[in-house]
């Protein structure tokens, strides 16, 4: 049986290319928007690096009321360099340190992340770029890129995370080891074997890492957004992720000369504090009121002085938007359906406590629905005397829900015992309409989406075994998997890696994918403290290649904003699933000390019985004995 | 009567088994210490003592070589051998005054005079080759320039042997005022109307406290702690502080400084060390101590005993370089821009003066300038912070007093002066920093100090060894320790040679091994076999064992009372 199990694993390493050609047809009208629209941004972006060489440094919030009466914040921060061999080696804006790092270890591209909760998909939204790119899985999530020769992109990489955990005070330096890291081939980004990507899912996130973290930003906390970052409002909050990502085309022939640039993100949700009880309007309850004082406890007084620009903004979502109307044109008599730009600061749903100096709305490039509005404020303005504290406070109560996922993924684990069980990712779709299914369904075409998952060597998966279920029924495996790379893991040496792109009909309600694996055993040495607590399976990585969550917006002069940059960059959907909790058999640790005193206890009875037989005088006894008898 | 309990054939097969056992429960830590030491290779503790001691009873001296010249002197009165025997006395009265430092020369001084006078030229020694009434060629009258002068010097005494002859020119003028200069080279004048014993002390003195010590005096900087790390390598690290950017934000143009400015003195510290630039701008870092407003100098005030809290480490993270390995050193030179509310920011001196260059050093850590801003003179309130730049003027002054921190953390003069018991000298200074003689002291006392250190971490590591006769050392630190020894003879034999910058190179050579095989991770995780735990693993076994001895001991004794009362009764009977 085992034997079998390991000729079939072979036969699935190699890579199978399952490319049909019908499938490029049904795409096309989609790839020629998207090439359009990709043209267009490079060719402006290109125009806006030419004309200035120096660094620069930008900071921007965004905030977001969330359906379930959350509030979501993104502190977006981003310092860029001129590339070396133009500028020179001494900066003024850009941190030294992560300069150092880049060309020590020349990185390419580099991503971090510390994340404390898990990133709700339902509730939060699952479709746009935030979710896309600052949802993250819990604890640290690292990958980096490096330019150097193939066989020493390894060492690179060890070296990068010592330097990184001493950077950060955090414990990188266990993704060191190769049985915690891997070199994903091309799910997950694209890059020529040079990739390494790394997870510690149990590290604990908390203000030590954030301190470093804003040591990069040349105000810190003492100046600027990043003011309000009071510790103890940003770490009750329901999901906190910091994020760090490096681009550098120092080392590239390339001819771009975009330099290096670092981006910095603390994605924040929290609570408002609504005191008391909730305020009712006919029978429904209100949204939560809020203001950056009530969120975080401090107001911001003026911009970081050298920062180009730092802007706030809120964002009321596409669904957010035509709630909004639907409501004022049931309170309202039928005026103009449409919002207009003056009535921002007070209307008869909601009232901001400043008026917005600009509103930007989202260019929606395949509905023509209502799209999502974004009210810009500037900080510049503000100073001590009069600091800037927006504050959103709604008059009649808004339900809406949030853009999702084309599919909801999510991992379990099935069977129980210690010997064996089974790893199940199940793909749900949302039975709201509102997702958009666009690119599917219309001419009968099928959905791709890409799984990345990584599995420690002490699970031993068996991946011939892999079944896939559409709508709950077996189908064969090989029709819906277009492509799939596997790596097995290796004891001790390194992890098992399954990269898959699932080709699913239209119109699917539930796809699983299920697996079934052996539970190992580990040497005495290598159980982590605590093993009885079980060990974590890393996020599996769902991308939806057909999708693209990203926003353009009307202006093209915002294009400069690197905020808004980033909304509008253009990645897929994507979605982390749920860390699996593995409980191992784990040995009593105390077993070499009960052995010595068991042994030693039998050994000191044989001992003493033997003492007692030699000290006897059996003779003695015996007189004693008859004589004590005499008496009677 | 007694008789003994008789031992049959099984009980003695079962006490035979037992003591098996026993022997096998004891022997097994014992085996597994001996199968452990087989892995030890001890350090060569004998040739550590030795060494370590030869360093210590007598400091490594080098073989110097100087010349004296007298121009335009009375041939008559002196001859060359008479001069360089008198100068070698007032050189020995010079060096007794203060105990042979590590890194001066040794006994073994060569002097060789050349008397030029317009008619014939004497000369003892075999290596002069100065060219007889050349210096008559220049016209020293209309030269006032100690530069050029130096220049033409260089030119005449130009050497192409290689060996390095220190030369001190004395010529007799008809001026009034006596001039001492010690140039950027390897050689000095002195100039004016001055006699043979006048000379010749000045002479001895230039030797003595220039050419050999460096120029040192009291409290400065001892050469022990050259601020150099152990693989030779140095980091200067530029910080351009704004205490607070609301109120103005300066900026530098480092490229400029760094191209212009620094790369002559990287390029003369070369054969020293190793040394790498790097700069950064930082915000919002208000300093920690105290100042106050002074109505007389009309400025704030921070006095001498306010240094140590200025530096605020909370604040300024002047990151410890990723570029730096550990073993590295990293100097730290600040400019700190203060706010408008503490400006201008004024260093006072314990006397009670200003000071000049408005900053200081801290030995091994690195400088710090208060640099005040001309803004804050205008005292306007400004809502919005003005960028402005540091003129390129501004930041040579700068740099020049960092230039002088240098100097200072590197125990030379920064004042150009050297006051001598015979009258003041001049020093020139090199564009390059640091002038040809002092890159030569600093090689000396480097090597020394790096065969001192390697000689203490070695004989630390020796007596770590001993003291734990259970660690386990790995080959790979026997080795270290082993070529650190190598290359700790070979500096000693390159310092007698006099080769200055092969000893210096060996001698980081076997300081780097020694702090290798030191900090050896292996050594780190001193992983040994403890008694207590021996003890904790045997105690299941020899408490019992020890309760039943000890109850058997106590019956046997009661018994033998017994027995003997009754015997003495039985005997009374």
């Amino acid at each position: 049986m085992f034997k079998c199990c390991l000729h079939s694993q072979l036969q699935f390493r190699s890579e199978t290319s399952l490319e049909s050609d019908h499938l490029m047809g049904s795409r096309e009208p989609i790839v020629l928007i998207f090439l359009i629209l990709i043209s267009t941004y490079e060719s402006s972006a290109k125009g806006g690096i030419a004309e200035e060489l120096n660094e620069e440094f930008t900071e921007g919030l965004l905030l977001r009321p969330l359906p379930d009466r959350k509030v979501l914040a993104h502190f977006h921060f981003q310092s860029s360099v001129p590339p070396t061999r133009i500028y020179g080696r001494h900066h003024h804006l850009f941190p030294k340190s992560i300069y150092q790092l880049v060309n020590k270890f020349r990185v390419r591209e580099m991503e971090l992340s510390f994340t404390q909760g898990r990133w709700n998909y339902e509730r939060w939204g699952g479709y746009d770029p935030i979710s896309s790119s600052s949802a993250k899985p819990p604890g640290v999530e690292l990958w980096a890129d490096f330019d150097v020769p193939l066989d020493q992109v390894d060492d690179s990489w060890r070296n990068l995370t010592h330097a990184l955990s001493g950077l950060f005070c955090a414990s990188i330096n266990f993704l060191e080891h190769s049985t915690s890291y891997s070199a994903p081939q091309w799910s997950f980004h694209s890059f020529a074997g040079k990739l390494r990507y790394g997870t510690l899912p149990r590290e604990a996130v908390c203000t030590e890492n954030l301190t470093p973290w804003l040591k990069l930003l040349p105000c810190r906390d003492k100046a600027g957004l990043s003011a309000l970052m009071d510790r103890p409002s940003i770490y009750k909050g329901y999901y906190h992720s910091q994020r760090l990502h490096l681009t550098s085309d120092d080392f590239g022939t390339a001819k771009s000369n975009a330099g290096t640039m670092l981006e910095q993100t603390l994605t924040v949700v929290l609570q408002p504090n609504t005191l008391g009880a909730r305020a009712m309007v006919s029978g429904k309850t209100l949204q939560p009121s809020w203001s950056l004082n009530s969120l975080f406890g401090r107001k911001v007084h003026g911009k970081c002085s050298v920062s180009k620009s730092s802007n706030v903004y809120v964002q009321f979502e596409q669904n957010l938007v035509s709630e909004l109307k639907e409501v004022r044109k049931k309170s309202e008599a039928p005026e103009s359906g449409i919002l207009i730009h003056d009535d921002f600061g007070n209307n008869t749903i909601f009232e901001m406590s400043a008026s917005p100096d600009r509103v930007v709305k989202e260019v929606e490039n395949l509905q023509k629905e209502d799209s999502s509005i974004l009210l810009e404020f500037l900080v510049e303005d503000y100073n001590d005397s009069k600091p800037f504290d927006l504050g959103l406070r709604w008059k009649l109560p808004v339900v809406w829900s949030c853009q999702q996922a084309p599919l909801h993924a999510s991992r379990f684990l099935m069977g129980s015992g210690n010997e064996r069980g089974a790893i199940a990712i199940s793909l749900k779709s949302l039975s709201s309409n509102n997702t958009p299914t666009v690119g599917c369904c219309e001419k009968g075409s099928q959905l791709r989406i890409n799984i990345f998952q990584v599995v420690p060597w002490y699970v031993k998966v068996y991946y011939h075994t892999l079944k896939v279920f559409i709508d709950g029924e077996l189908q064969s495996t090989m029709e819906n998997i277009e492509k799939i790379h596997i790596s097995p893991s290796e004891d001790k040496v390194s992890p098992g890696v399954m990269e898959m792109i699932l080709r699913l009909p239209c119109g699917v309600i539930t796809a699983a994918l299920t697996l079934e694996f052996d539970k190992g055993f580990l040497h005495i040495d290598e159980y982590p403290p605590d093993a009885n607590q079980g060990f974590d399976i890393p996020s599996a990585v769902v991308s939806f290649t057909d999708f693209q969550a990203s926003a353009s917006f009307e202006d093209n002069l915002l294009n400069k904003l690197p905020i808004l940059n980033e909304l509008q960059e253009r990645k897929h959907v994507i979605s982390y699933t749920e860390v699996l909790l593995v409980p191992l058999t784990t040995p009593d640790f105390s077993m070499p000390y009960n052995v010595i005193t068991i042994t030693c206890t039998v050994f000191a009875l044989y001992f003493g019985s033997l003492l007692n037989v030699l000290r006897r005088r059996v003779g003695e006894e015996e007189r004693r004995l008859k004589s004590k008898g005499d008496f009677k | 009567m007694i008789y003994p309990p008789p031992l049959n054939l099984v009980q003695f097969s079962f006490l035979a088994i037992s003591e098996q056992y026993l022997s096998i429960l004891t022997q097994t830590p014992i085996r597994l210490i001996n199968y452990r030491f087989r892995y030890r290779s001890p350090p060569p503790f004998r040739e550590i003592d030795d060494l370590s001691t030869a360093i210590e009873s007598s400091p490594i001296l080098f073989p110097c070589h100087f010349r004296a010249v007298f121009v335009n002197f009375d041939p008559n009165s002196y001859t060359a051998d008479q001069l360089s025997i008198s100068v070698q006395a007032h050189m020995a009265k010079f060096a007794a005054k203060n105990s042979p430092a590590c890194g001066t020369c040794a006994s073994n001084v060569t002097v060789s005079v050349t008397l030029d006078s317009n008619s014939n030229c004497i000369s003892n020694g075999n290596n002069v080759d100065w060219k007889c009434g050349a210096l008559n060629e220049f016209k020293f009258a209309e030269k006032h320039e100690d530069g050029l002068l130096d220049e033409d010097f260089a030119s005449l005494l130009d050497n192409n042997s290689g060996a390095k002859v220190y030369t001190v020119v004395a010529v007799k003028t008809e001026q009034e005022e006596v001039r001492a200069v010690v140039g950027k080279y390897r050689h000095a004048w002195i100039m004016g109307r001055i006699f043979e014993e006048e000379a010749i002390e000045k002479i001895a003195e230039i030797f003595v406290n220039v050419f050999m010590n460096g120029g040192k005096e009291e409290g400065l900087i001892h050469g022990e702690f050259m601020p150099l790390g152990a693989d030779g390598r140095i980091v200067l690290s530029f910080n351009l502080l704004n205490a607070d950017p609301h109120n103005w934000i300066y900026d530098w143009d480092f490229q400029e400084i760094d191209e212009n400015l620094l790369s002559p003195v990287i390029d003369a510290l070369k054969p020293l060390a190793d040394v790498s630039v790097e700069s950064q701008v930082l915000y919002h870092t208000p300093k920690s101590s105290f100042s106050f407003w002074d109505d007389r100098l009309d400025s704030y005030i921070f006095s001498t005993k306010d240094l140590p809290f200025f530096v605020n480490s909370n604040e300024w993270h002047l990151d410890t370089s990723v570029a730096a390995g550990g073993l590295s050193k990293i100097l730290q030179f600040v400019v700190y821009v203060p706010s408008a509310k503490e400006c201008p920011l004024q260093l006072q001196l314990p006397n009670g003066e200003i000071s000049t260059t408005n900053g200081f050093i801290s030995p091994m850590w690195g400088g710090i300038v208060v640099w005040n801003p001309s803004a804050c003179l205008t005292d306007s309130k400004i809502k919005h912070p003005l960028r402005y730049k540091i003129s390129s003027e501004d930041s040579r002054k700068l740099f020049e007093v960092f230039m002088g921190q240098l100097r200072q953390l590197f125990g030379l003069k920064s004042d150009g002066l050297f006051v001598g018991a015979s009258g003041t000298s001049i020093l020139l200074a090199s564009e390059r920093g640091f002038s040809e003689w002092e890159l030569d002291v600093l090689s000396r006392q480097h090597s020394c100090f790096n065969l001192l250190q390697c000689g203490t971490t070695l004989g630390s590591l020796s007596r770590l060894v001993q003291s734990l006769p259970r660690m386990i050392i790995m080959d790979d630190i026997g080795k270290q320790v082993k070529y650190s020894l190598e290359a700790a003879r070979l500096t000693l034999s390159n310092a007698l040679l006099g080769i200055y910058d092969a000893s210096a190179e060996s001698s980081r050579q076997a300081r780097l091994l020694a702090e290798d095989a030191f900090y050896h991770p292996s050594m780190m995780s001193v992983s040994y076999y403890s008694f207590e735990h021996c003890f904790a693993v045997y105690s299941p076994f020899f408490l019992p064992v020890s309760l039943h001895v000890l109850l058997a001991v106590l019956r046997e004794w009661k018994r033998y009372k017994q027995e003997s009362k009754k015997y003495y009764a039985w005997k009374a009977k």
